[in-house]
């Protein structure tokens, strides 16, 4: 894979206030104890209140993201929709599940079980768009964002011009209450995350859109490439992966000006990132992001959403940053993502 | 009968989650579908079980929905020529 994917416009429903386009985490919202809730927008200014009633809050927060995404980007239509989920549309399952118990198999609605399938984003913002291009939604756990980059990276190799992707997750109390009965959750605020001192994640939800191109244009940063390590076995084999793909791009963790972090907070599962984080920061500057979006399976999205604006503002906000090696420019930043200690992605963004 | 429309609009506003919608803007002799409210084939559907799951109705051929389904007092006519209003 050898070229870029400029990002031309993004669009962003997290925890934070993303949706401000002049928010720049001046302000910042903690979880509520184990857990993130998205600061929804008013969706009737983004979807058709029609369409909007049947749609769950993944789907609104999708395609509404996808919408700012493709306004931002100031393109009439995309050649490819590529979403990434690990949940999909959760709120609708559940839905669907608890009236088949509820009333004893009987009484059974259509809305909730089109509306649940993993796809539903990725459709939904083509019948908005009327788009009948490619449209794939990878649901691959914690590499769900990360193989829709990939997949962007190659269908631009092959020709295709625009191309939107994103990630979205929901959680529902339900699914908060499983993860806190099998004691998943964290709700110690008492310790930063990189000081790898709690176990549990603080689980969160959110939507991230990019629309990427073959061509620079307006485009802030590009997308160099994306590389996933699956369940690394040891700190050597994480950093060989890791290596390895800065080798491909021709750089190392020394070169880069910014190194975003993916901790969640769970000793655990933040061995090999915290393990590398003292690498990473003698000479780059590093930060973290999942105190900010919660851990969820594409909060990769949310990092690049971050990085992208942090590239744009040619700053690092103060909540973000870990270390204090100062930084005049930021050409470009590395993420380094983990989820659960078995997903392991490293995405590099530059300055255009 | 229009105490059974009223109630009959509170629950198409409910299970069609017509959040924008309050009872008093429907026409009882409008069009639930095209025009008028603007429905489609997926809220047939689910009015279709709305006649099922509060008033006990099956309906048994589905040539008859075109007309039962034709506006809310159509739907309020049905069931009460059912005998379950």
């Amino acid at each position: 894979m050898g070229k870029k994917a400029y990002i031309i416009g993004s669009g962003c429903i997290s925890p934070q206030n993303s949706t401000d386009p002049n928010y720049f985490f001046e302000t910042v919202n903690g979880p509520d104890t184990d857990h993130f809730n998205a600061v929804e927008p008013s969706y009737k200014e983004h979807i058709n209140p029609n369409m909007l009633r049947r749609m769950g809050r993944a789907i609104k927060m999708g395609a509404s993201a996808a919408r700012m995404a493709v306004t931002e980007a100031g393109v009439e239509n995309v050649d490819a929709i590529i979403s990434g989920t690990g949940l999909g549309c959760f709120e609708d399952s559940e839905k669907f599940l608890l009236a088949i118990i509820n009333n004893d198999e009987q009484f059974l609605t259509p809305t909730s079980f089109i509306q649940s399938t993993h796809n539903t984003v990725g459709s939904q913002v083509a019948l908005i768009m009327q788009c009948k291009q490619y449209n794939y939604t990878y649901v691959h756990r914690g590499f769900s964002f990360d193989s829709c980059v990939m997949d962007a990276l190659m269908s631009i190799e092959e020709g295709k011009k625009n191309i939107l992707i994103g990630g979205i997750e929901e959680h529902t109390p339900i699914y908060i209450e499983l993860y806190r009965k099998a004691k998943k959750l964290n709700a110690d605020n008492s310790h930063k995350y990189y000081e790898g001192k709690t176990k549990g994640m603080q689980m969160g939800e959110g939507s991230a859109f990019f629309v990427v191109s073959d061509e620079k244009k307006n485009a802030v940063s590009a997308i160099e490439g994306i590389g996933v390590a699956y369940k690394p076995e040891s700190t050597e084999e994480f950093t060989e992966k890791l290596n390895s793909f800065l080798k491909s791009k021709n750089t190392d963790l020394g070169k880069t000006d910014l190194v975003l972090f993916g901790i969640s907070g769970d000793k655990d599962h933040d061995k090999y990132l915290l393990e590398t984080l003292p690498l990473a920061s003698k000479n780059s500057a590093t930060g973290y992001f999942k105190h900010l979006c919660g851990d969820h399976h594409t909060a990769g999205s949310f990092a690049m959403w971050l990085a992208n604006k942090i590239i744009e503002k040619q700053r690092i906000p103060d909540a973000v940053k870990i270390n204090a090696v100062p930084k005049e420019k930021i050409n470009s930043v590395l993420i380094i993502n983990g989820y659960i200690g078995i997903n392991y992605s490293f995405t590099l963004l530059t300055k255009c | 009968m229009d105490a059974l429309i009223e109630k009959l609009k509170g629950q198409i506003i409910e299970q069609l989650n017509l959040a924008e919608v309050k009872p008093a803007d429907i026409n009882p002799d409008a069009p639930l579908f095209g025009d008028g409210l603007g429905l489609d084939s997926i809220d047939a559907l689910e009015l279709i079980v709305l006649l099922e799951k509060h008033y006990g109705i099956k309906i048994q051929n589905p040539a008859d929905g075109k007309k039962i389904f034709e506006s809310v007092r159509t739907m309020a006519q049905f069931i009460k020529d059912q005998g379950k209003s």
